[in-house]
């Protein structure tokens, strides 16, 4: 049975073709999972946003001489959701919250009877696993934009993702006001 | 001191005895492409010897089927003649089997084309109703997954406003977000041991099941070591894998309770039951599944079945009854060489890879979890800690190789009952001499009690005075209250003279060692007990812990290298060496046995379909 050169450039041209979309569509699910992971973090954001008002509440009874504190947890809050989706001043305002807290939990630990006070425990379970989630989604994402840009940058992928409209994606680095609010308790 | 910054924002010290020097460190990426390639590997080798198991059994059923096919054929034949274009056929087929049988018995040459032909007529049948049975169980269980019998325990929520369920249920929604995944619903268990496991049948409907004992014993850091080894198996399509794994085991249950069904209730009772979960419109009842599995993977171990009762020697003999047994005697051959085929090649081959290659699983675990927490200790530690404690969960044999340590049964497993955990509880008051223990009657009470009572028992043994008093008026008040009860536990007496190299007690202990079956259950009937799909292999489905943490300590965990048991591997090697020739033989004489009970049913089915087919001749030459 002999098979016609012309049968055999058909084949081959029909299974790169299926290797072409089979490549394209992975690269479109992983960037999916790109923005998928980004908005993650922003939904850890609004959570935080929204159990602070609770905590200032509970707090604001048994620490009323600290107002500093409070009205700095505050102010941060209120900067973080006007900042809205102006990235560079959003991400400034957030880890200014990020320190804010913890400030207000260092100052905490000087009030035994709020510490006993089971509704306060939770809190601040709450609001570290808060941290923690913000923390994670953000690793998740950078792990997610590795996947991609390994995917996307190597051969044979490279040699069409770029015409195709898949450029490589930025990982998350952290501020340098993260790095310099590390609380140590002696 | 050096004190690590950890995103909790809590601030750990390091293991006092870490050590500060450079080690040979793998990437938890390379190490989890490493075992995934491995799992390939295994899963190769694994397919390998499930054909290999499939011709003997093809040989096997492939009689039966042509069997089945000519008696419908004789039955349709009797009220309207089939054309004779098909007993030509029918006669060519058996022509064709004729040549491969004459080939491999008699060394007869035949044409290579005949052979061929000959061959696939005597195989392809039988593998094509097995992979059919292998596919029909695999659609059948696909929505409920496995494990289901976990959920016949009292497993319920976790409450939020407990501030340890509540740390469980952030840790498992952080390890989610860390993963991508949706988060599993998680299930808390109030058990004696300490152990976590997963459940269902994928990502989306995946279901954490963690007993209460584990969330008190482990620390944050640990808990989310846990967690994240679980989550990291959802997301690498570990419940798909044991799926597959089980639905082996299942079919070769299924295809056993097939051949038995003529022949007995039980096995026409299961296939009923099989039949009615699969019509069920459902989602999938996860606890009717693993009944149903249960029974299927049951059928096929060495226990007597349908057919075994059905020749039963012991009743009484009617002539009746012996006239019956000599006209199906064939299928006593088929059944035991079915059994013993699928006991050998499961104990000796595709058991130990279906381990080794969940062994590769869980080190793929290990290694995303140390993805998701970049922190190789928390996880480490955890291990260690659940590897102390007995990790039993009741009802969860079924599923064991889905839980994070081996579910293993200590002697000092104490019955569920609540009047004897309240009996329990005010022994303990009762005993203590300082005013440390609380008013009984909570479970959360009895969970401390299991938690002080090992620590207070070890304390005892290393010598200690008062933890010895305590123990001795608890045992007291305990037998005065509920002989039967205290019958459970050893003498502490007996165990610390044990402990100092008393011969005699130690002889006591032994004797008075009460039976790990009759504990474990709760609330379940014995015989309904679920077996384990831990099939007795020579691999375990465990990963050794020793295995786990050095992989661990490669991933940068801080632990203490375990010290090389030179002694123990050198007598393991002796003993191999020396053994090894017997096994070898014992084994040879199993496959011959083997052989030589498909090669006598072979003929014996084909005797017996000799003479049906003969019988229905004559019964339709008079109409002819």
């Amino acid at each position: 049975m002999l098979i016609s050169p012309v049968a055999i450039g058909i084949i081959v041209a029909a299974l790169v073709l299926i290797w072409l979309i089979a490549a394209f569509n992975g690269l479109v699910a992983l960037r999916n999972r790109v923005q998928n992971a980004w908005s993650q973090i922003d939904v850890q954001l609004k959570r935080r946003h929204d159990l602070i008002p609770n905590l200032v509440e509970t707090v604001r009874g048994y620490m009323q001489h600290e107002r500093s504190v409070f009205d700095a947890v505050t102010e941060a809050r209120a900067q973080a959701i006007v900042a809205g989706s102006n990235m560079p001043v959003r991400t400034a305002a957030e880890s200014a919250l990020s320190g804010a807290l913890g400030k207000l939990f260092a100052v905490a630990e000087n009030y035994p009877q709020l510490r006993a006070v089971e509704n306060f425990q939770i809190l601040q379970e709450e609001l570290t696993s808060t941290e923690n989630r913000i923390a994670y989604a953000r690793q998740c994402y950078n792990d997610e934009v590795m996947k991609y840009n390994t995917a996307q940058s190597t051969f044979p992928h490279n040699l069409f993702a770029t015409l195709l409209g898949f450029s490589p994606a930025s990982m998350f680095a952290g501020m340098d006001a993260d790095r310099a609010e590390v609380y140590v308790k002696l | 001191m050096q004190l690590n910054a950890h995103p909790t924002g809590e601030l750990t010290e390091p293991n006092a005895r870490q050590r500060f020097e450079p080690r040979d460190r793998e990437s938890f990426f390379a190490a989890q492409a490493r075992n995934r390639r491995a799992t390939w590997r295994i899963s190769v080798l694994c397919v390998l010897a499930a054909a290999l198991m499939g011709i003997p059994l093809a040989l096997i059923i492939t009689p039966l089927l042509y069997g089945v096919a000519l008696i419908i054929a004789d039955t349709v034949n009797l009220f309207s003649p089939l054309p004779p274009e098909f007993w030509r056929q029918a006669s060519e087929v058996s022509r064709f089997g004729r040549v491969a049988l004459d080939w491999l018995l008699q060394q007869k040459a035949a044409d290579p084309q005949a052979l061929g032909i000959g061959a696939a007529m005597m195989l392809l049948p039988g593998i094509l109703f097995s992979l059919a049975l292998w596919a029909g169980v695999n659609l059948i269980f696909r929505r409920s997954g496995t494990g289901g019998a976990v959920l016949a325990l009292r497993a319920r929520e976790p409450n939020p406003s407990e501030l340890k369920e509540l740390q469980l249920v952030d840790v498992v929604q952080e390890m989610a977000i860390a993963a991508g995944l949706p988060a599993p619903q998680v299930m808390l268990i109030d058990s004696a041991g300490a152990n976590a496991g997963i459940i269902g049948a994928s990502p989306e409907d995946a279901r954490l099941i963690v007993s209460r004992r584990l969330i008190e014993d482990l620390s944050r850091d640990e808990l989310e070591g846990a967690v994240a080894h679980l989550i990291g198996s959802i997301g690498n399509g570990d419940l798909r894998i044991s799926m597959r794994m089980t639905a082996v085991l299942e079919a070769c249950g299924l295809l056993m309770t097939v051949i038995n069904a003529p022949f007995g209730p039980q096995s026409r009772r299961i296939l009923w039951r099989m039949v009615r979960y699969s019509l069920l419109r459902r989602e999938g009842d996860p606890q009717e599944a693993a009944v149903v599995a249960d029974l299927l993977t049951r059928s096929a171990d060495l226990e007597v079945d349908d057919i075994d009762r059905f020749f039963d020697a012991t009743r009484k003999k009617s002539r009746l009854r012996s006239i019956r047994n000599f006209i199906f005697f064939p299928i006593f051959f088929t059944n035991t060489a079915v059994k013993l085929l699928l006991w050998f090649f499961s104990w000796a081959a595709l058991g130990p890879l279906m381990g080794l290659l969940w062994h590769t699983r869980q080190y793929l675990a290990d290694a995303s979890a140390v993805q998701l927490t970049r922190d190789p200790d928390g996880l480490a530690r955890a291990l260690q800690k659940l590897n102390e404690e007995p990790g039993e969960i009741p009802g969860g044999d079924w599923a064991s190789h889905l839980f994070l340590v081996r579910p293993s049964r200590s002697g000092s497993t104490f019955a569920t009952n609540t009047q004897q955990r309240q009996m329990l509880a005010q022994a303990w008051a009762a005993s203590a001499t300082a005013a440390s223990a609380s008013m009984p009657g909570a479970s959360s009470d009895f969970a401390a009690i299991s938690r002080q009572l090992p620590e207070i028992m070890r304390a005892a043994l290393k010598g200690d005075e008062r933890a010895a008093a305590r123990l001795r008026s608890l045992y007291q008040s305990v037998s005065a209250a509920e002989p039967e009860f205290a019958a459970q536990f050893p003498n502490p007496d007996d165990l610390i003279a044990a402990r100092k190299g008393d011969l005699e007690a130690m002889s006591r202990l032994r004797a008075a060692r009460p039976n790990p079956a009759a504990l474990g259950q709760t609330g379940m009937q014995k015989d309904q007990a679920p077996s384990s799909p831990e099939t007795p292999s020579l691999v375990g489905f465990h990963a050794s812990l020793k295995q786990r943490l050095k992989r661990l300590a490669l991933l940068g965990a801080h632990i203490d290298p375990v010290a090389r048991d030179r002694k123990a591997g050198l007598v393991i090697l002796a003993l191999s060496l020396l053994l090894g020739p017997f096994a070898l033989l014992a084994i040879l004489l199993l496959l011959l046995l083997i052989a030589v009970m498909t090669l006598a049913s072979l003929t014996f089915v084909v005797i017996w379909l000799a003479v049906i087919h003969k019988l229905f001749a004559l019964a339709g030459s008079p109409s002819a």
